[in-house]
């Protein structure tokens, strides 16, 4: 479904992410897992094309990331932010922001489908005429959730998408993370710093250092403590 | 020393809300502390921060705060006047936040900031011998190349090298209290550690009070002696911090069920029901 | 339980954007100071659009008996050189400042707003060519260039205007640039951005309603500035021309008469001062409700 061949990004002369390989299969949930500045989050940034200087290959359902047109890509692959404050635009309604994603792409009715998204997120339709403003943090993810959802994608990117919530909406959003991936039979990327939302969530999962990958396991064998680097050992004895 | 350090009884902070009324953020919350560190807990919103601003009085401009007691080490904070506030901050108390950027001073070195900081302390102190206690206090943080930090700005540490150069601050000012919000919440796991750790020297070695604001339970139920748990500005329990897996309170229980970890269960977790009999919950 | 189900969206759109107008109304009640501004800025406003109803005299038709009569029951702010009620043509003068405010207006602040817009999403060459545009527009000091159009296109009410919009524009386009870069990268603008908005969608959708408050607050702060140009203009000769109750043009005759009848130059001094502080007063109060940088996230 996603296969990352030698990604290396580059923001000016620093480098966030080197050579960087790793598939994600149909179904499967992977998970990246670092420190701040590992280089976890550009990695997705640059398989949806928000950074342009890159090298390597992105292959995603078999389109070639760098060629493939963006509304193409669109269908396929969406991603949910990290802060759910800054991922609303603050001057529209959320019926508005997440229909936006449906014109955009010239999909039918999509008034209709708006109160079909909302009640498979958990908030209802009523919820459409509200600014984000009027909603708490883990409403706005849900709503993320919502508009990334809209376009009926394959595949979800998910950066650090509970990191800015209490842990009780935590458990929520992980919960209704689950039950979409299974009701919608979606592909999980997720992005954390907390290795036990990680283990929680994804099957094999990568763990990220200073923007280079030190290893990769299994649930399993994170769960067997079969972790052959030191740095992974920290994590785990850190969490 | 007798008595406690800290005394607080039925403090409230309330912020107008856009109908002209008062919305109370903090309702009725008392404790006193010793010389020990407590743990403050509770999600955003649960009025943990506020408790710990109305003891400083950094409290925004348009809260309005009251309590029936107020005191810190005998001190009545409600009457004292501004100007003994400002030196009981900046020599007795302290307060490290949970982002280092916004408390450093971007356009000073962290060496002058830390030599101002000794200064206001002792300022008859030749510039050489507070640049000696400087190195020696950024040292004391762990920080492995005092003499190079000493002559870097702010905006070249990362973030928890920043975290212990604000500590580092704190301990040349030797407070008696320290409220530390969040202190290690923009931290890496790896360097939390080293953070909490020097922390803990503080209360040990100085014996200093310290009061620990942060979200995550496991990790105060770590660190400190004792915990507060805190939901919709008031206290729901209080709890010696190892018996915290034996929590009454449902609340507690729920934060406590509703994380996941590297070896739990992978059915769903469980979800908190709010009660609404939890905001009315003793004090 | 149907009924409930059918709501008519646009209806619901437009009931919950009214909630937040009402929300914004009473915050900005809040503020004295801004309500004071608000007033003065409607009372011209109430004297442009029924100026024939409150005057008391006709502004054009000279009463040589009565020239330059002291302020009294008759002639309430006195009356100018030619008999003129001096009242009633400040009421028809604010006319004439409304007009020429708003000429600048609907043409500079969309004008600057769109170049700021493209040039802050879009970057690169565009972005470099329009600024420095700006900049060459910005270096060029407002009243000669003001001058130099009037000089070149003949005095004029509309020249005036024309002119005080071809300085007017570059303040404009710069704030409008600093906050699109801001808001070109935010999260809320990238989630369009992968659901394959083009760029014009997104500037036009997305970005401009994000300059919109500060463009906004920097138009009331404008208009003072217009107010007063537009004046200058007219005192110079060079803006409306006489026999029109124009501010600028009243004080620049009454100049003569200053020592001795005081009230000819005083008093349309006084209007503009007055009209001048309210939208200065009413853009301060905007600013504190519609800055971004003010405002709390919450």
């Amino acid at each position: 479904m996603i296969s990352v061949e030698h990604l290396t990004v580059n923001f000016g002369p620093s480098v966030a992410v080197r050579d960087v390989s790793f598939t994600v299969a149909e179904g499967e949930s992977f998970g990246l897992v670092g420190e701040s500045g590992s280089g976890k989050s550009t990695i997705l940034r640059t398989m949806v094309g928000l950074n342009r200087d890159w090298t390597g290959k992105i292959s995603i359902n078999g389109a070639d990331a760098r060629s493939a047109k963006r509304r193409d890509l669109a269908r396929i692959v969406q991603m949910v932010f990290q802060d759910p404050y800054a991922s609303l635009h603050p001057r529209y309604t959320i019926g508005q922001q997440i229909a936006e994603p449906m014109k955009i792409n010239g999909i039918a009715n999509p008034d209709a489908r708006v109160g079909e998204l909302l009640d498979l997120i958990g908030l209802g339709a009523k919820f459409q005429f509200r600014f984000p403003h009027e909603l708490s943090g883990g409403q706005r993810q849900r709503v993320a959730i919502a508009r990334a959802l809209s376009l009926s994608p394959r595949i979800l990117l998910l950066d650090e998408p509970t990191s800015a919530l209490d842990v009780s909406i935590q458990a929520e959003i992980l919960n209704l993370l689950n039950r979409l991936r299974k009701e919608l039979n979606l592909t999980f990327v997720i992005v954390s710093h907390d290795l036990a939302v990680i283990s929680y969530m994804c099957e094999r999962l990568m763990v990220m250092r200073n923007a280079e990958p030190v290893e990769t396991l299994s649930r399993e064998q994170l769960r067997a403590g079969e972790v052959h680097n030191d740095y992974s050992r920290q994590l785990i004895a850190a969490s | 020393m007798t008595g406690p350090l800290v005394d607080i009884k039925n403090l409230r902070v309330a912020f107008r809300n856009d109908e002209g009324g008062y919305n109370e953020a903090v309702r009725g919350v008392s404790f006193s502390l010793g010389r020990e560190k407590l743990g403050i807990v509770g999600e955003s919103g649960s009025g943990k921060s506020l408790t710990g601003r109305s003891l400083l009085g950094v409290l925004p401009p348009y809260a309005r705060m009251s309590a029936d007691t107020l005191s810190f080490d005998g001190i009545d904070l409600k009457t004292i006047s501004p100007r003994q506030r400002r030196a009981l901050r900046g020599g007795r108390m302290g307060m490290i936040l949970q982002d280092p950027k916004f408390s450093l001073n971007p356009v000073m070195t962290i060496g002058r900031q830390v030599v101002e900081a000794i200064r206001i302390g002792e300022r008859r102190l030749s510039a050489a011998a507070a640049r000696q206690k400087a190195l020696e206090a950024l040292e004391s943080v762990h920080i492995r190349e005092p003499a190079r930090v000493f002559n870097l700005y702010p905006h070249e540490l990362s973030g928890g090298m920043g975290q212990r150069v604000m500590i580092a601050m704190m301990v040349v000012r030797a407070p008696d209290l320290l409220i530390a919000d969040e202190p290690t919440s923009a931290l890496d796991v790896t360097v939390r550690m080293q953070v909490l750790s020097i922390l803990d020297e503080l209360v040990t070695q100085r014996g200093m009070g310290l009061i620990f604001i942060s979200h995550d339970l496991n990790l105060v139920s770590k660190f400190c002696d004792r915990v507060i748990v805190m939901y919709a500005g008031r206290i729901v329990e209080t709890l010696d911090a190892k018996h915290l897996h034996d929590a009454q309170h449902p609340y507690t229980r729920g934060l406590l069920a509703c994380l996941p970890s590297i070896d739990g269960s992978l059915e769903p977790l469980p979800v908190l029901n709010r009660d609404a009999s939890w905001l009315e919950a003793a004090s | 339980m149907t009924t409930e189900t059918i709501i008519d969206p646009r209806r619901a759109v437009r009931e919950a954007s009214l909630k937040e107008l009402r929300s914004f109304m009473r915050r900005f009640l809040r503020n004295p100071l801004g309500v004071i501004g608000l007033v003065i800025v409607l009372v011209l406003i109430f004297c442009a659009i029924f100026a024939p109803l409150i005057a008391t005299h006709d502004p054009y038709l000279p009463t040589l008996t009565a020239r330059l009569s002291a302020p009294s029951a008759d002639y309430w702010f006195g009356a100018d050189e030619l008999g003129r009620d001096i009242y009633s043509r400040l009421v028809y003068g604010s006319r004439l400042t409304l007009l020429i405010v708003g000429l600048v207006i609907v043409t500079s602040a969309p004008i600057g707003l769109l170049i700021g817009a493209v040039s802050g999403t879009v970057g690169g060459w565009v972005d470099a060519i329009f600024m420095r545009i700006t900049d060459v527009f910005l270096a060029i000091p407002k009243l000669l260039l003001a001058l130099a159009f009037v000089a070149a296109l003949g005095p004029g009410i509309v020249n005036a205007a024309l002119a005080i919009t071809l300085t007017a524009w570059p303040p404009y386009a710069r704030l409008a640039r600093a906050e699109a870069l801001v808001v070109r990268n935010s999260d809320y603008v990238n989630a369009v951005r992968l659901a394959g908005a083009s760029e014009l969608r997104i500037i036009l959708f997305h970005v401009i309603p994000m300059c919109l408050s500060s463009v906004i607050v920097r138009m009331t702060f404008d208009m003072a500035g217009i107010i007063l140009t537009a004046a200058g203009l007219g005192f110079i000769g060079l803006g409306a021309q006489p026999p029109l109750p124009e501010w600028g043009a009243m004080i620049s005759t009454g100049r003569k008469f200053i020592f001795d009848q005081w009230w000819v130059a005083t008093i349309p001094g006084a209007a503009i001062f007055i009209v001048s502080l309210g939208f200065n007063l009413l853009g301060d109060a905007l600013r504190d409700l519609l800055d971004p940088h003010l405002r709390q996230r919450n």
